[in-house]
């Protein structure tokens, strides 16, 4: 629908029209009128136009637009010196390429690009953005929409499409004009990069010098490096027809059912135990949705945001006990396979196995509580794309393919995803190699998503590949701070220093002189970042003063800087047995912010005064200024408090905090906190070499848990402030309830196999319940349970106070009512929000606005735990192969227990290495023999030496642990074999 | 999360105007000369205000009226049309409420009600369109509807809606921009300074309040431009009209 729409002369260059448009929501259609602004002071923004620099208008703080379009733009064979204008299908396909450093400089990105981008893809804008943002690429935005020389008015009978590539093109002829009008110092011309050969064709017509992105890339001097980066486009590869998955329905279909309740929306997430099986959570059931098999899966990558369609009732099963990896069913597949098969004969054995098992048993209500309704995906929403890593499968590339781009399999590190299809010259080189790839397509006759690829991070287990490929594979930024971020930091670096005259500003003269406390800080051995540090003395009354001093890192950053975004889109540190990631950059981190001995430091300080049951009397909150008198270390600390000897007055105040921490920990105990453990071990690098070593388990000393303490008294205290002084924005930190289904398997185990329960009532019930699980005759047990414990809970997450009740704001694992993350300010981006949110509380400064911004705090919250999650995975994916490469040297004999029993495998668990491994059944023994009892939770076999053996849940079995390099993903790992 | 920019890093607005840019303002006076004393129309934008004004006269019950000074009564009659989804809105709504006060203590402070005892000044306004700052259209719309009844007046009050995204003032927000950021209305007396009314909702940090102050002070003194223009124009023609 069109409406003639009449323009209004408001003043000189400056033109009111309205845009017209009917929108459909909830069915029903909506006229929407809005005033639409044309103006003739909107710069070209090329340092060649001698017009443009008349015509500026200054913002809100007086600064104007900088030109940026080189005056020596780059010159081609065939097209001269050049600007790009980028059409919306390349920045969407080929932003990658687009971001390369050896080409595509001195573009023009038209503003119904960037909004067609943004519609279509919101990662893909931001990234186009800060491409516009960033200096050394010289991209620039033109809001054509806005000038009045290159708005286009629909048409009548005109797509929104065409309107909008009209406008591109209209663009483009007008800015050739303009720089031929306006530069006569040099001609450049315009490029008009478009894969759609529609557009491209009409471009031409009108004079435009329009070109395909692969055209373009060859003229280029280096083609031959970027070549390889042009993604497949999917229009001319005419490949045979190896499945025909099913086609998605239509967008209007896809509303239409979701509203009417006949589709559901919701996540993929794929089983890690069998990639051929998916699971949706939708709020209208009970039970995840199954997807089975390929089909059914219909291309959908875990994570992304889908639409199901149920299946009928006859068909529900229950989820799969089998253990099926794609490297075991497709070996085979060549990339230019041409056979008609469309499930290759090993997935449907496997398929039919699997149905024989749900056809034997005839459904009891046993089975029948344990069917879960099946469902088929038949529309995405969004796709969770982003750059996999992998390596080439060998068996994919051709040898005799010289030159010519050949297509080959990469092998994704991530087992729930299929293998991608690329297409390279450079298969043969990339062998043995880890590569990043980007996904482009997945058509619906192709079996495999199409994909290209982007880089090789080096060889195969060389240490720097496996890091970097660890920290992209969980989307951790590690790229060195840009410019900009760095430019944030104090000019005067490691020589900055505490100012000495006490009254120099308004700042200052708030912030308290402690530097007469007796402050040390404790922390693990080598620890660079300080950032906690405490005091204690005996006050005149009997009571205790107790000081626990915070780094102060928003005296620093502050917040709307360049290194405040880079923090807060960072969230976290991440630490890697060989590498730290830092949040901030390392003169904040290790230096200015960090409270290091001797010397004079700024810090956020909460003084407590205790009574000697450790109650609080009072609590204080002020920035300060601190000289530590010393860094410990766990051990050291230790040492110092046990040495009776020691009567100085710093001592003294250790065993104060010694004293009272203790207290502190009984009474939350008490209060029903929860003592849960995980297996976390250490890895020890050999100090010469720096190869891992040896593998340790933590210990606890009573110095860790005296820090700990305190900063948890902290935490609570601050949590409590912001809370009363920001209702509706304060930063906090929560963990729910566990529901009892998460219980339902562990304590059904328990009772089987150990006749006992684990009680979930509250907290309290909880650890007091795990106290009494005891096995007399095996010592672990308890700490095994517990670790399995800890994997029914819930995880914890940032929050801020509006978007829950008072209630819910509960800590379960903690028990405590409120909660928040304030004490680690270099480390974690939480604190930083903390730490402002208290400096407004206490009128130290007024609060940034995005700081009481509900919208804005639940971004960041949403950040930071996706953030804290891919941090903690990073960091036990950096431990677990670690651990593969010291046992290349150690292979041994250990202790495990069986904590899972499948049908056709067992999953032990060593605590002395903290490894988990799945046995097969095929490497147990006979697999025709075995027998899978769910009733026990056990699996009886007959082994290799011909005994039958029964394992269930909980056994103890010595395995043997090897260091295996996994042949498909090239992964070392430890893997256990049955003794 | 919107996908909307509201403020791009080129400086543009989502509608094409620059930070310290009014939308198009038109206004006529004497627009319904024959069903009142006083009207006029006011566009803002997409927002459309009409105002008619009765009195000062002799109201129908004199117990409420003042020995002292002149009563004023507001009365705001919202369309149910004038939003994008069809909405029945009740004069008892909170909202009209706190518009009808805002709009009564603002005039009783603009107009020499002292000359004008024991009468009743009656103000109709009708709000056709809404696309942003409603109080601030309603407040010229007032202003003119009361110099064309030729009610006595301290001096124009010209009034205008701000509002700050991040840390730039954007001056006379439409609609879209209001829902996503506090928004401030003043409206100001004549060419000078002073604040007849001042407005705010949510909040605004207490340092980026002047900022916001400034641009709509400096806004709403171009508004008092063009509404002066528009009476003397009319003006003129009523003259022309009289002298021959």
């Amino acid at each position: 629908m069109v409406a003639q729409v009449e323009r209004k002369r408001l003043t000189a260059g400056l033109t009111v029209t309205q845009k017209v448009f009917v929108r459909s929501r909830n069915g029903g259609a909506t006229k929407i009128v809005r005033e639409h602004y044309l103006r003739d002071d909107i710069p070209c923004l090329s340092k060649l136009c001698n017009l443009c620099p008349s015509i500026m208008k200054p913002d809100a703080k007086g600064e104007f637009q900088k030109f940026t379009l080189s005056d020596t733009p780059l010159k081609l064979a065939n097209g001269g010196h050049h600007y790009l204008v980028l059409d919306t299908n390349i920045v969407l396909h080929a932003i990658d390429l687009v971001e390369n450093v050896h080409g595509f400089f001195d573009v023009l990105v038209p503003q119904t690009v960037l909004e067609e981008v943004r519609n279509r893809s919101v990662p893909i804008y931001t990234r186009l953005r800060a491409l516009c943002k960033s200096d050394d690429k010289r991209f620039v935005v033109f809001h054509n929409e806005f000038s009045e020389d290159t708005y286009v008015a629909r048409e009548a009978n005109e797509s929104i499409n065409d309107r909008n590539d009209r406008a591109i093109r209209r663009t483009c002829s007008w800015f050739q004009k303009h720089l031929n009008d306006n530069s006569p110092q040099l001609s450049v011309n315009i490029i008009f990069l478009c894969n759609d050969n529609d557009n491209r064709a009409k471009a031409i017509t009108e004079g435009i010098d329009a070109r395909t992105l692969a055209e373009y890339v060859e003229a280029l001097p280096n083609a031959d490096e970027l070549r390889d980066l042009v993604p497949t486009d999917s229009s001319e590869l005419q490949r045979v027809n190896e499945i025909a998955y099913p086609e998605y329905y239509s967008t209007a279909r896809l509303m239409g059912g979701i509203k009417n309740g006949t589709l559901y929306q919701g996540i993929v997430n794929i089983s890690s135990y069998n990639f051929l099986e998916g699971a949706v959570n939708v709020p209208s059931f009970k039970k995840p949705l199954l997807l089975l098999g390929r089909e059914r899966l219909n291309r959908a990558f875990n994570g992304d945001s889908v639409v199901v369609e149920l299946l009928p009732k006859s068909q529900w099963r229950e989820p799969s006990s089998q253990i099926i990896e794609e490297s075991a069913v497709e070996a085979n597949d060549t990339p230019e396979d041409e056979e008609e098969l469309k499930i290759s004969d090993q997935e449907r054995r496997l398929l039919a196995q699997d149905a024989m098992v749900s056809h034997k048993t005839q459904p009891t209500d046993e089975v029948a509580s344990r069917i879960q309704p099946t469902a088929k995906v038949v529309g995405i929403i969004r796709r969770s794309w982003r750059f996999y890593v992998g390596q080439i499968a060998p068996t994919s590339v051709s040898e005799n393919s010289g030159s010519a781009p050949s297509n080959c399999f990469v092998i994704l590190m991530d087992k729930c995803l299929p293998k991608i299809r690329i297409r390279t010259r450079k298969a043969p080189e990339l062998l043995g190699k880890r590569i990043v790839v980007a996904i482009d397509s997945w058509p619906s006759t192709s079996k495999f998503p199409e994909g290209h690829f982007v880089r090789s991070l080096g060889d195969v287990e060389s240490a720097e590949a496996e890091t970097e490929a660890l920290l992209l594979e969980h989307d951790v930024e590690y790229r060195p701070f840009s410019k900009n971020v760095l430019d944030c930091l104090p000019s005067e670096g490691h020589d900055w220093k505490v100012p000495t005259d006490l009254d120099g500003d308004e700042f200052i003269k708030k912030r308290k002189d402690l530097r007469a406390k007796l402050v040390c800080s404790i922390d693990p051995p080598n620890c660079q970042d300080i950032d906690d540090a405490l005091h204690a003395q005996l006050l005149p009354n009997g009571n205790y003063e107790v000081g626990v001093h915070i780094a102060d890192v928003t005296h620093f950053v502050k917040a709307g800087t360049a290194l405040d975004a880079e923090g807060a889109s960072r969230g976290t540190s991440v630490y890697l047995v060989d590498k730290r990631i830092d949040m901030l950059p390392m003169l904040l981190g290790t230096d200015l912010c960090s409270l290091n001995p001797y010397v004079e430091r700024f810090a956020f300080s909460v003084i407590w005064e205790l009574d000697s049951d450790a109650n609080i009397v009072k609590v204080d909150f002020m920035k300060s200024i601190i000289k530590s008198r010393e860094a410990f270390s766990y051990e050291k600390a230790q040492l110092r408090i046990d040495d009776e000897s020691n009567q100085d007055d710093l001592t003294k105040g250790m065993r104060i905090l010694l004293q009272l921490s203790r207290k502190l920990k009984q009474k939350r105990l008490d209060a029903g906190a929860l003592n849960l453990a995980s297996p976390e071990v250490k890895v020890h690098m050999d100090s010469e070499t720096s190869d891992p070593a040896e593998v340790e388990i933590k210990k606890q000393l009573a110095t860790n848990s005296l820090v700990e303490e305190f900063m948890l008294l902290a935490n609570i205290s601050v949590a409590r402030k912001n809370f009363d002084a920001f209702p509706q924005t304060a930063m906090l930190r929560r963990h729910a309830n566990p529901p009892a289904t998460n219980f339902e398997n562990l304590n059904d185990m328990l009772r089987v196999r150990k006749g006992m329960a684990v009680s979930l009532e509250s907290s309290k019930a909880l650890a007091d319940s795990l106290d009494r699980c005891e096995d007399p005759a095996d010592p672990y047990f308890n700490t095994l349970l517990r670790i399995m414990a800890t994997r029914c809970m819930m995880a914890a997450e940032y929050f801020s106070s509006g978007s829950y009740g008072y209630p819910e704001f509960r800590h379960y694992g903690l028990a405590v009512d409120i909660y928040t993350h304030f004490t680690s300010p270099i480390r974690r981006y939480c604190d930083v929000v903390a730490h402002r949110q208290l400096a407004a509380a206490i009128g130290y400064e007024p609060l940034d606005l995005s700081h009481r911004d509900k919208g804005k705090m639940e971004t960041v919250c949403k950040n930071i735990n996706r953030r804290h999650r891919n941090a903690q995975f990073a960091g036990r994916a950096s431990i677990e192969y670690y651990v593969g490469q010291v046992m290349k040297n150690n292979e041994s004999t250990q202790l495990g227990y069986a904590i899972r029993v499948f049908s056709n495998g067992i999953v032990v668990l060593v605590p002395k290495f903290g490894i988990e491994g799945l046995i097969k059944l095929e490497s147990l023994g006979d697999i025709n023999s075995a027998r899978f009892d769910e009733e026990n939770y056990s699996l009886t076999f007959t082994d290799h030496t011909g005994a039958e053996r029964t394992i269930a849940v909980f056994d103890q079995v010595e395995v043997d642990i090897k260091s295996v390099l996994d042949e498909v993903t090239s992964k070392r790992k430890a893997e256990l074999f049955l003794k | 999360m919107s996908n909307i920019e509201f403020y791009s890093a080129e400086g543009l607005r989502m509608d094409g105007r620059r930070w310290n840019e009014l939308r198009r303002f038109e206004c006529r006076t004497n627009t319904h000369p024959s069903s009142s004393d006083g009207s006029s129309y006011v566009e803002q934008g997409n927002s459309k205000v009409i105002c008619l004004v009765n009195g000062p006269m002799e109201p129908e019950n004199r117990s409420q009226l003042s020995t002292q000074k002149a009563t004023l009564e507001v009365n705001l009659n919202i369309a149910s049309f004038s939003t994008t989804e069809r909405k029945k809105r009740l004069k008892s709504e909170k909202r009209t409420q706190e518009l009808i006060t805002t709009l009564e203590r603002t005039f009783e402070q603009a107009i020499v009600t002292k000359i004008y005892p024991r009468t009743l000044i009656s103000i109709n306004i009708h709000v056709l369109s809404q696309d942003g700052g409603l109080l601030a259209s309603c407040t010229n719309a007032v202003t003119l509807a009361l110099i064309d009844a030729g009610i006595a007046m301290y001096d124009y009050i010209s009034a205008v809606s701000a509002g700050l995204f991040d840390t730039t003032p954007l001056l006379d927000l439409n609609a879209l921009e209001e829902n996503v950021m506090s928004t401030l209305t003043v409206g100001i007396v004549g060419k000078s300074e002073k604040l007849a009314l001042l407005l705010l909702e949510d909040k605004v940090p207490l340092d980026r309040l002047e900022s916001i102050l400034a641009i709509s002070i400096a806004g709403s003194h171009r508004i008092r431009d063009i509404m002066d223009k528009e009476v003397r124009r009319h003006g003129k023609v009523r003259l022309s009209k009289s002298s021959s």
